[in-house]
This record gives C-alpha cells, sequence and structure tokens, in this order.
C-alpha cells in the first residue's frame, strides 16, 4: 500500500483504491448478495399482496389510456377556441391532431375505455375534458390506495415468510431436469471445443516459423471481430432452411428444394453446440496456445528419438504440460456455454426442451419472477463453481497457475 | 547393447543460400568415442541432426551399422540423442523419464521400472526413482539424460553438448563419468563440443570443424600435438604463431622469414620457398633459453600469471605477443629481458589459412 502510494500519489492511489472498492462492492458483492436473498424469499404469486399489485397495475394502464385521451381532446378544444375548421375532427378520433385531412371515420373502434358514441359527438369537448379528468384523478387515488395495501400485504407476507427454500422446491421437475441436461450439453460442449481447439492450439504454438504462428493466430481473431449475435446470426444464415447449406447441398444434388426436401439443420442440439464451439473458440484457445508456447520442443524431439508415436508424445509430454491451459479453457468454456443465452435462443429457436439459460431469462423478463429467476441462476452459479473446483482437481492445477 | 559404425558419405546440408555443411565424408569406428568440435555455428549439430534423424540432409547419405538411414525417421534409427537442455519430462519421475522409450515400445510396466532401476544403478542414481527432475542437481539431471537415452538400447549414443550447462568441477568430474560410461556399454559415442579441454579429455578420435568443413580428424594427442590447420593449431589449446614467408626447405624442415629472424619448423603442409607461412609453437615447449634449443628470441616479460602448478608468462618482442609456460618450481618468475629458446622439432610450420580468434 505504501509503495504504490510512493508510485502513483496519494490522489491517483485514492482513487484507484476507490474504484477497487466501487467495482467490488457494487458491481460484484452487492448484486450477488441481492441475487443469494431473492433466492430464498419465496414471493406468492398468487396471494392477495400480487393481487392488489396486479390490480394497481390494470388500473395504471386504465389510466395512462385515460391521459393519452385527454391529450388529444385538449388539443381538439384548443384547435376549437383558435377558431379553425368548423369540420374537426371527432374528438374520438384516433387521427384528431394529426395533419391528416378527411372526414371523421366513423368505422373505426374508439380507443379508451370510455365509452364514446361514433361520429359527432353528443357531449361537448370540455364537458368531456371534465369528466375524463375527475374520473383520472379517482383513479389516480385508487391506485395509490391499492399500492399500499399491497406494500402492506408484502410486508407481512415477508414477516410472515422469512428465508423459505420454496423457490427451489417449487420448480417443476421438468425445469430440473432441463437444468441436468443443460450442464450436460454444457460439458459436451467443452469437450468438443477441447477437440478442436488443441489440435489449432498446438500447431500454433509449435508452428515452425513466428511468422506462421502470427498468421494463424491472426485468422483466428479475425472472425471475433465481428460482433457475438453477428457471428451467431451468420451461422443461422447458414443453417436455415433455405440457407447457404441447404442450398449448397441443392446445388450438389444431394437434396431437392424445390420438392420441400431441406434438412432442418436449426433447432437442434448439434447445431447448437457447432455454433457455441466456434464463438467460444477463442476462449479454449489461447489459455491452450499460451501454455504449450512454453513448452521445449526438445522435450517433444526428445520423445519422439525415443520412439514415441505421435499419440504418446501429445498424450505423455505435450497434453500433460498444457494442463493449466486445458484447464483455464474448459472453466471458461463451460461457464460461457452453461449461461449462453444468445446461442440456444437464436440457433434452436423451437428447441425443445429449452437450454436453462433461457428459462432463467424468461422468469426475469417475461414472467417478471425475479425471485425465482433469482433462484436459478444460483443453481447455475453454484455448478459453475462446482466445476472450478472439479476440473482444478482433475488437472491437479493449483489456483495460482490458473491465475497465470 | 553394441556400437555401430556411422559413416557419412558425402553429406551435406544447404539452407537456402547458406551452406550449414559442406559435402564431408567422416566414418567413426563401432564403440567408438568420437567429438566433433568447432566453434558455435561451424555445422556440428546439423551433422549431429542429420545422423539422428531430425534433419534429412540436401545430399549424400548416412549409413549406421553398414545400412542407409538418410530416410529414415528418429525413433527409426538405432540411435539416441542428449540434447543440450537435457529435455527431461519435468512432470514425470525419474524413472518414468528413463523408462519412457520403453514405455514407447510397449513393455509391461514392472519390467519397465526393473530396467530404470537397473540404468539408474548404473549411471550411480539408485534411490532416486521417484522423484522428479526438478529434485536433482544439474549432474544428476544429466546422468538421468543419459540413463534415458541408453534405456532404448542404442548403438549410437549422440550428445549435444550436453555438459555446457554445469560448472566447472562438475564438467570435470562428468566427462570421467562419461567416459566410464561408454567404456562399460561399449556403444558409439558421437560427441559435439565447442570445448577443446572435454574434447581432449574423452575422446578417442576428434573431427575438428570450421565454417561446414571437418578441418582435421585424428586421435587426440595429433589433433593436439601435429595441427593440420591453422585454425585447427589455434582452436585447439593454446599456441604462439610467428607470421612469415618461407626461405627453403629441406628434409622434413622449414625455415620461415619472420621480424625476429630465420625460424625453422616441420614442415607439415609441404611448403616449397616464398610462400606465407605461420610457424606455431605451443606455450609448453618454449622455455629459457638452453643449449639443446636450436632456435633462440629475445623477448621481455610483461606478466607472470600463477596457473598453480606453472605460470603463464606473457612476454612481449616488438609487435609479437608470445605465451609461455614455465613449471612452478617454487623460484619467482623472470623479471624484465629474457632469452627464450625452443627446438625447432617441437615447431610446426603450415599454410597461412584462418585463426580461431581473429
Amino acid at each position: 500500500m505504501g509503495e504504490m502510494a510512493r508510485f502513483y500519489g496519494r490522489f491517483l492511489t485514492g482513487l484507484i483504491l476507490a474504484l477497487v472498492a466501487f467495482w467490488f462492492l457494487a458491481l460484484i458483492l452487492m448484486p450477488q448478495i441481492s441475487m443469494i436473498q431473492r433466492a430464498f424469499h419465496y414471493e406468492a404469486r398468487d396471494g392477495a399482496a400480487a393481487q392488489a399489485v396486479l390490480e394497481a397495475n390494470r388500473l395504471q394502464q386504465r389510466v395512462a389510456t385515460m391521459n393519452f385521451d385527454i391529450r388529444a381532446l385538449e388539443r381538439e378544444v384548443a384547435a376549437g377556441v383558435s377558431g379553425a375548421a368548423p369540420a374537426a375532427p371527432s374528438p374520438s378520433n384516433p387521427f384528431a391532431g394529426l395533419p391528416s385531412p378527411g372526414a371523421p371515420r366513423p368505422g373505426l373502434p374508439t380507443p379508451g375505455l370510455t365509452p364514446s358514441p361514433g361520429g359527432a359527438s353528443a357531449e361537448a369537448p370540455e364537458a368531456r375534458l371534465e369528466r375524463l379528468r375527475a374520473e383520472r384523478d379517482g383513479l389516480t387515488e385508487t391506485i395509490a390506495e391499492s399500492r399500499a395495501t399491497a406494500q402492506r400485504l408484502r410486508a407481512e407476507e415477508a414477516a410472515a415468510q422469512g428465508w423459505s427454500l420454496r423457490n427451489f422446491t417449487l420448480m417443476s421437475p421438468l425445469h430440473w431436469r432441463i437444468f441436468g441436461l443443460t450442464l450436460v450439453y454444457a460439458l459436451c460442449v467443452t469437450a468438443l471445443s477441447f477437440l478442436v481447439c488443441y489440435p489449432i492450439a498446438y500447431a500454433a504454438a509449435q508452428a515452425k516459423t513466428p511468422r506462421r504462428t502470427a498468421l494463424l493466430l491472426l485468422a483466428l481473431t479475425i472472425p471475433y471481430a465481428l460482433n457475438e449475435l453477428l457471428r451467431i446470426f451468420a451461422w443461422t444464415m447458414i443453417l436455415a432452411n433455405q440457407g447457404l447449406l441447404n442450398h449448397a447441398l441443392d446445388a450438389l444434388g444431394i437434396i431437392d428444394l424445390s420438392q420441400g426436401g431441406a434438412i432442418r439443420w436449426l433447432a437442434s442440439n448439434g447445431s447448437v453446440f457447432l455454433v457455441m464451439v466456434y464463438t467460444y473458440m477463442l476462449f479454449m484457445v489461447f489459455p491452450i496456445y499460451g501454455s504449450l508456447e512454453t513448452l521445449d520442443r526438445n522435450q517433444i524431439e526428445a520423445a519422439r528419438d525415443l520412439g514415441a508415436s505421435s499419440w504418446r508424445i501429445h498424450w505423455r509430454v505435450a497434453l500433460p504440460h498444457a494442463r493449466p491451459g486445458v484447464a483455464v479453457g474448459a472453466i471458461m468454456t463451460f461457464m460461457l456455454a452453461v449461461g449462453s443465452l444468445s446461442v440456444p435462443q437464436l440457433v434452436g429457436p423451437g428447441l425443445h426442451p429449452d437450454w436453462f439459460s433461457q428459462i432463467v431469462n424468461r422468469n426475469f423478463f417475461e414472467s417478471n419472477s425475479w425471485n425465482v429467476g433469482s433462484a436459478q441462476a444460483l443453481l447455475l452459479l453454484v455448478s459453475c463453481t462446482i466445476f472450478i473446483f472439479l476440473v482444478m482437481r482433475v488437472f491437479r492445477v493449483g489456483i495460482r497457475e490458473i491465475a497465470r | 547393447m553394441q556400437g555401430q559404425e556411422v559413416a557419412l558419405e558425402r553429406l551435406g546440408m544447404r539452407f537456402g543460400e547458406f551452406t550449414a555443411v559442406e559435402p564431408t565424408d567422416l566414418t567413426i569406428k563401432a564403440g567408438e568415442f568420437f567429438s566433433i568440435l568447432g566453434p558455435s555455428g561451424c555445422g556440428k549439430t546439423t551433422i549431429l541432426r542429420m545422423v539422428s534423424g531430425f534433419q534429412s540432409p540436401s545430399e549424400g547419405r548416412v549409413l549406421i551399422g553398414g545400412q542407409d538411414m538418410t530416410a529414415l525417421p528418429p525413433n527409426k534409427r538405432p540411435t539416441a540423442l542428449i540434447f543440450q537442455t537435457l529435455a527431461l519430462f519435468p512432470l514425470m519421475t525419474i524413472w518414468e523419464n528413463v523408462a519412457f522409450g520403453l514405455e514407447a515400445q510397449g513393455v509391461p510396466k514392472a519390467r519397465r521400472r526393473k530396467r530404470a532401476e537397473e540404468l539408474l544403478d548404473l549411471v550411480a542414481l539408485g534411490g532416486q526413482e521417484d522423484k522428479r527432475p526438478s529434485q536433482l542437481s544439474g549432474g544428476q539431471r544429466q546422468r538421468v539424460a543419459v540413463a534415458r537415452a541408453l534405456a532404448v538400447e542404442p548403438a549410437v549414443l549422440l550428445l549435444d553438448e550436453p555438459l555446457s550447462a554445469l560448472d566447472l568441477k562438475l564438467r570435470q568430474h562428468m566427462r570421467a563419468e562419461l567416459k566410464t560410461i561408454q567404456r562399460r556399454t561399449g556403444v558409439t559415442f558421437i560427441y559435439i563440443t565447442h570445448d577443446q579441454g572435454e574434447a581432449l579429455a574423452m575422446s578417442d578420435r576428434v573431427a575438428v570443424m570450421r565454417a561446414g568443413r571437418v578441418e582435421q580428424v585424428g586421435p587426440t594427442e595429433e589433433i593436439y600435438n601435429r595441427p593440420a590447420t591453422s585454425f585447427a593449431a589455434t582452436f585447439v589449446g593454446e599456441n604462439n604463431l610467428f607470421r612469415g614467408r618461407t626461405a627453403g626447405a629441406e628434409g622434413g624442415l622449414v625455415e620461415v622469414e619472420t621480424p625476429f629472424g630465420l625460424l625453422r619448423g616441420q614442415n607439415a603442409d609441404s611448403l616449397g620457398s616464398g610462400e606465407e607461412a605461420m610457424l606455431f609453437i605451443r606455450p609448453e615447449r618454449l622455455a629459457p633459453a638452453r643449449p639443446e634449443h636450436d632456435l633462440r628470441l629475445r623477448a621481455q616479460v610483461e606478466r607472470a600469471d600463477l596457473e598453480g602448478p606453472f605460470f603463464n608468462l606473457h612476454l612481449r618482442a616488438g609487435d609479437q605477443r608470445i605465451l609461455l609456460q614455465l613449471p612452478n618450481e617454487g623460484a619467482t618468475p623472470p623479471e624484465g629481458e629474457m632469452e627464450l629458446g625452443f627446438s625447432s622439432r617441437d615447431a610446426r610450420v603450415l599454410r597461412a589459412g584462418a585463426l580461431a580468434h581473429g
């Protein structure tokens, strides 16, 4: 610490420490704690509090629509006062205020919940405006009331329930199955990725000239200049029913697209695996490359000189040396695969069962059940942590080697 | 284990424009300790890699035991290579290292282990089987590398400056050790080094190389006492050099006109008269003038360095530096001007050519 202050000066040191503290507390610790807290708090979706919230939300939506009507009327009244056209658009005309000309369109449904007779209004706009405003204010009060009720009920429910495991125990067997399958899938992706990346990393690390290494690595890196989503979309272009691959097969006469002979590549685990391996390849290649680069070429030559086959050289000399790199690559690929949302979403539409990440996503952003989502996300977090320790045990590498 | 003969026939290696090894004929006898001596970049390692099979020659053939091996990969040749870096497998135990070649041959584990223990006994490392290379000293690692290479029962063991990483004392000890192992196993050793002391101490015969070309091949005494080229004369051991022009040759001797008058020496290059020549005389053959010396010089003592059993007397005569080894007999070394002498039998006159140090 003192050394740092000497090196950077007191102000910079303070700034760095503050940023680190902020990063650690606000960006890592707090969200994690909040997630864990949510995971262990069951939120009754059918309880009175939830009902009150639902009711309040429904009313809120009505108020929003009324506000829209009120604004339209206000504009209409203002236009009437300034003595505009006598053929002013009907108050219920959704295009009122727009520069669109023409007669009112009686056939169109009227917006808003307030019933209004079509065509010419029986009620004067000013009076109508008055009535709407009053109604809105009434609703706003009701909303405030039901929100307060909801809050009170929530507090009561929370006090009554406290910590609970219900978010986990209430998970359906199907979801548990998907969870298990997703872990297996991610392991498959990791294993496939290793099989693809090890030869590449070996070739790059043991290339005869530095130029060849540079070329290989450049070729690997260039596709990564594209955004991840674009890379995935590129694959959907290739794998789609009317995509490049089927067209190529059609051109080769293997299938006949005009007869509906398209092969369904998408929406299969195979294509999800393929795209994931491709998308996360660098995370496997570079760590392995890094550790193989430090392998003394003489060791390979010595093994060959002693009569070892290529297979044995890899198994006994190169792979053991690359252990830390393989461990890091496996951990990164596994974590990315297990949590990947975009790949199964884009490549596997209609794929059943889904990946677990999709279910977590739905809980958070579609069913609005953050607590259940948190519980499921926590499951992923725990399984990733277990995976890390397993890998470290299997590859006999310490945290120090991994950090390197 | 039985050593085999290695024969190079017009063996050469070119890398693009650069000639690493000029076409070379060389025969290394079965069971011989043969050194290839030369400065770095002279092509000696390239020869070794061509014999082991890691490098395909651009011309010529390699024969081992009379069989053409030129097209065979390293693992199909009866050779084993000991690398300069040793290249032990750091993640395997000592015995696994030694038995790796047997593992590759599919020998069962129990027999591998037994054989590894025998070999480790041979190199005086019994009891270290289960350690890892990083737990051994430099000299011990060295011997593990030898044991590992011997495990595949090679007919020819190739050693690429394996002692260069060791300190002086250990190096001297390992020289004796390697020589003993070679005698005990009867394997042909081809030893690459730039250290002339190593080459002379261990080898039966030595090849001196310069710039891709073998300059001289012969037993160690011949290399030291009767160097064939000016390079060999200066690369192997210390030598005093007098440049001049030959004046006349007769009866195996040749006279050289030098700034110090007419000197005489063995005519090793069949020189005629009027040729550019170099006269070499070893520092230990120079001495304060005695009656039996037929050649004399006067020189000024600049410095006397005590080397233990002898003094290195640095003298100067005009521009000429002279080194003289004077046995340490308890007296203080001479100072000031002195008269030196040597016998023309001990001097060697060669055609002027390249020297080892500029």
